[in-house]
């Protein structure tokens, strides 16, 4: 989600009216904000919405509040007049970078509150809409410092020599990519590339190297800047127009004026921004059925307006005209919400769902519990460990060879890299740490151990089991076994016990647990090497049972 | 005179025979028997071969027990038998009894709490109830202001136990529980949720991914949600990308398998517990590992109102009869959504849920007509203030003394 940073001063002349911060609270929930905090004028906004980018400035945020508030009402209608810029689009960019749209907007008067919502607004889409530039890379440049016509073309790695934005010197894009931070962050974009893309104008002024970075002469907006060029560069119009649109309605709100910039494709010329407003159509009957509300047509055309809509009552239907940044609205059912946001959440009755059913817990789920309702009449307090552990603990620790396992591709700790494939490890790693605690200890844990298995879906399935130990001063297989004993008898099921070899424990003093003749679990003392390795000075005995094959049994 | 009982073997032997009647038995058929073969079918041989030996009814000779003679009657097993009717026996044979261990002499209860007569006793016995001596007697009083010896019940997380509640609250309200699971293709996690593979939501820095296995298999519906992410959102759909393994990341991955599954009922209400996983930095407020409950209400004719009565009851039942706000939200697989901020008296207002309308093009792929109402309750912060502490962490507690000491409740 993004959070974007506004001054308090500037939102309030934004929205035209005076509000006390704790009204503003109320107010930005219309768009799907929240005010994490404020210090002083500083305002901390999170926004919710990740599929509107105009939201994310104080622009957009102001928009939308002045319907909702009555201040204005309709759809927002932006003039764009044709420039005389021209973007050559170069054949050669199909390969690194194919798409680019472009606008100019003119007589800004640039403020320090303008400047930071534009840099800030520019931001937040490349990288959370553009996920990290690598869809959507948009640049501003000072237009007065351009000159057209601009080529969107390519260049070889060490092709061209231009000052990087922030830089003193003359870089070739090999080097930026090597030297200049955002080369050194985004440089991976290009990695693929034989030459790469570059925004050049007519006398040969590097412009930028999207999505890298833009140049220092004409790619630093300041608060001298009158007018400006924009290009956005990616790989779908699904990214960029919404992008390009978001940017330039926010910078109409601060009374630019929008041109649009003839791009020349080598098959097709098109002109951007195209701020046409689209149309949708909405029934009478499906704002009701789906709002559950009870509201006239005139209502919700008011509502509608409330929430930037133009509308137009056609016998049950409304057509609605919406503006061209709304690039989120796919269905009927994303009018209703407009129209719930306008009516208010608050004002709201809630009604329970009038379907009557019956209620059933898992049965394993069921199982499980009265599984634990016997170890905890057996005195055993129950644990719970996460499932994520490491290699260490599973195999090492517990002297066992490794054996294939769930591993996590992207751990944020070596502590947490693989799920359990059993749970004893769980229990010693528990035990070690209450080394000081008063003895005996006798703990069970019931969770799941994830298993390769090559037949399911996810290549993978969870197993569920109880792994039980004693920790004390005696603790013996004869111990452990009286405990397994009651435990699955407890549960009507006859087993034997079979000696097997198990390094972890003391050989000799351990058993496969057989029910008929499925090895479902063992039993055993735990061998003195493994207690060392935990850091265990007391000895401990302790059994691992499947449970599925007992609940089916059952 | 003193009565007498069997002891535990004087009875095995009424019952079985004495050992050296059961080896006559055996030589009379005989005449001599390896003592191999002997102590193999006479159970206690050794006290058998003593016993015929000293009454000189068998022999050995070499390897081989031989018969001598056969006594007439067997004095010993018929004094057995007197002394359980009760009836007397002989002196003589009373002694070999007693030094044989097969009887013990009867201590009569009276005598020894006769002697406990007007003196103050520190506990109650049987015997005094018995025997009615307890009158006799005086108690001695204890120090009953003294705690007894610590003992630590055997008990269940207070964590595990605060879900049950949950769960069983569920069912009251008239919900079927499905079962969760740990791995899960990233098509049921995202795509299957309307989630456009170059969503933000799905950059790898927001769920786990897999490093083995790393590709699971895509289910038959996959085709159709094929369609529809092709349809609306106009990109190239990736199979592969939909068939990579991640850890489950949130509870709302399993409603769209219920909605799959050939046994949903329409109107049908279901919920799910789920174990959720995140690549967070642990602290006092994230973990990589939480709990989430989610699922789906699904009927004719259900809209908004229902989904915040829903929530409303959820809020009532789970948290407590606090005030409720229901505000505007954002989630790419609902519409309309919202988020439910519940005004808790320890946590203040609180975003605890995160619910909406499943969008028609998610429950198109499906073929479900009817409103599926769709929600996400993050349990965890709850669960902290009901156990009474401060850190997420704690929920999955390594303080033995901690687990040992908290008050069920």
């Amino acid at each position: 989600m993004p959070t974007i940073e506004a001054s308090f001063t500037d939102l309030c002349s934004l929205i035209g009216k005076k509000i006390s911060l704790e009204e503003l609270k109320k107010l930005v929930s219309y768009a799907k904000c929240e005010i994490e905090s404020a210090e002083g004028d500083l305002l901390k906004i999170e926004i919710k919405d990740t599929n509107r980018p105009e939201l994310w400035s104080a622009e957009g945020i102001a928009r939308e509040i002045r319907g909702r508030i009555g201040k204005e009402k309709g759809c927002p209608k932006y003039k764009v007049k044709k420039s005389k810029v021209t973007v050559k689009v170069d054949e050669k960019v199909s390969k690194v970078r194919p798409l680019t749209v472009c606008a100019v907007v003119r007589d800004l008067k640039i403020d320090e509150n303008v400047l930071s919502q534009m840099i800030q607004l520019q931001e937040k889409i490349c990288t959370t809409f553009g996920r990290n530039r690598k869809e959507v890379a948009l640049g501003i440049y000072e237009l007065d410092k351009i000159k057209p016509p601009i080529r969107f073309t390519t260049v070889k790695p060490e092709g061209i020599k231009f000052i990087p934005l922030d830089f003193e010197e003359e870089l070739t894009p090999k080097e930026i990519l090597e030297k200049h931070p955002k080369g050194k962050e985004f440089g991976h974009l290009l990695k693929d590339c034989k030459e790469y893309p570059i925004f050049i104008d007519s006398r040969e002024e590097v412009l930028s190297l999207p999505p890298i970075i833009n140049s220092n002469y004409s790619g630093k907006v300041s608060k001298k800047t009158k007018n400006v060029f924009i290009e956005c560069s990616g790989f779908s119009f699904n990214f960029l127009i919404p992008a390009l649109n978001a940017v330039v309605t926010a910078l109409a709100e601060r009374k630019g004026k929008i041109e649009s910039v003839k791009v020349v494709y080598p098959k097709e010329t098109i002109f951007t921004p195209s701020l046409e407003p689209k149309k949708a159509e909405v029934s009478i009957e499906y704002v009701k059925k789906i709002s559950g509300l009870e509201l006239t047509s005139k209502q919700i055309c008011e509502l509608l307006e409330m929430a930037r809509y133009d509308v137009k009552l056609i016998g049950k239907k409304i057509e609605v005209t919406y503006p061209a940044y709304r690039q989120d609205i796919m269905n009927p059912r994303d009018i209703v919400e407009d129209i719930l946001i306008s009516y208010g959440y608050d004002k709201i009755q809630p009604v329970y769902p009038p379907i009557h059913t019956i209620g059933k817990i898992d049965e394993l789920e069921k199982f499980l519990n009265s599984v634990a309702e016997v170890m905890v009449g057996l005195g055993f307090q129950e644990i719970l460990s996460y499932t994520l552990t490491n290699k260490e603990n599973l195999f090492k620790k517990m002297n066992l060879e490794e054996s294939k396992i769930v591993e996590i591709e992207n751990p944020i700790s070596s502590s947490w890299s693989v799920f359990r494939n059993w749970i004893l490890p769980s229990l010693l790693e528990f035990l070690s740490n209450n080394k000081h605690v008063e003895y005996p200890q006798k703990i069970f844990e019931i969770g799941n151990a994830v298993v390769i298995d090559e037949t399911k879906e996810t290549k993978t399935k969870d197993v569920k089991k109880i792994a039980c130990a004693i920790a004390d001063t005696k603790a013996s297989y004869e111990d452990i076994s009286s405990v397994l004993d009651s435990f699955l008898s407890s549960l009507g099921i006859s087993y034997k016990l079979k000696p097997i070899k198990h390094e972890s424990f003391i050989e000799g003093r351990v058993a496969g647990i057989f029910l008929e003749d499925k090895e479902i679990g063992f039993i055993g003392e735990v061998s003195p090497s493994v207690l060392e390795n935990w850091k265990l000075e007391m000895p401990v005995a302790a059994f691992e049972v499947e449970l599925e094959p007992i609940f089916y049994k059952e | 005179m003193a009565k007498y009982e069997l002891t535990e073997e004087g009875k095995e032997y009424l019952k079985e025979g004495l050992p050296e009647k059961r080896l006559i038995e055996l030589l009379i058929s005989k005449k001599a028997v390896e003592t191999q073969k002997a102590s193999k079918e006479v159970k206690n041989f050794p006290i058998a071969l003593k016993w015929a030996i000293e009454n000189n009814w068998v022999r050995k000779e070499g390897n081989k027990i031989v018969l001598l003679k056969a006594p007439e009657k067997f004095e010993v097993q018929e004094a057995l038998e007197k002394i359980e009717k009760g009836e007397e026996v002989s002196e003589e044979i009373l002694q070999v009894l007693i030094s044989r261990k097969l009887v013990k002499k009867v201590v009569k209860e009276e005598e020894e709490v006769r002697k406990l007569k007007g003196k103050e006793v520190a506990y109650l016995t049987p015997e005094l109830i018995k025997t009615g001596f307890w009158r006799e007697v005086k108690f001695k009083p204890y120090n009953v202001e003294i705690i007894g010896k610590k003992i630590y019940p055997g008990k269940r997380h207070p964590y595990v136990q605060f879900l049950n509640k949950m769960r069983q609250k569920l069912v009251e309200l008239g919900f079927k529980e499905v079962r969760s699971q740990t791995i899960i293709t990233e098509f049921w996690n995202f795509d299957a949720l309307f989630q456009p593979q170059n969503h933000p939501a799905r950059d790898w820095s927001q769920t786990f991914s897999l490093k083995n296995p790393k590709y699971g298999k895509l289910p038959e519906i996959a085709k159709k949600v094929k369609k529809v992410h092709e349809k609306y959102w106009k990109y190239k759909w990736d199979s592969r990308k939909a068939s990579q393994l991640i850890p489950i990341g949130h509870d709302t991955a399993l409603s769209p398998i219920i909605l799959a599954s050939k046994d949903l009922e329409i109107p049908g209400k279901y919920f799910q517990i789920v174990r959720v996983y995140r690549p967070e930095i642990p602290d006092a407020k994230h973990s990589i590992e939480f709990t989430q409950m989610g699922g789906v209400v699904l009927g004719e004719n259900l809209d908004f109102r229902n989904l915040l009565g829903l929530l409303k009851k959820f809020v009532e039942e789970i948290v407590g009869k606090y005030e409720v706000k229901f505000v505007e939200a954002y989630f790419p697989f609902t519409e309309p959504s919202c988020e439910v901020l519940v005004k808790h008296p320890v946590l203040g207002w609180s975003e605890i849920c995160g619910a909406g309308i499943f969008r028609e093009e998610l429950t198109e792929a499906f073929g479900i007509k009817v409103p599926v109402l769709a929600w996400g309750f993050g349990v965890d912060r709850l669960a902290m203030v009901k156990v009474g502490i401060n850190d997420i962490r704690e929920l999955f507690s390594r303080n033995l003394k901690w687990l040992r000491e908290i008050p069920i409740r």
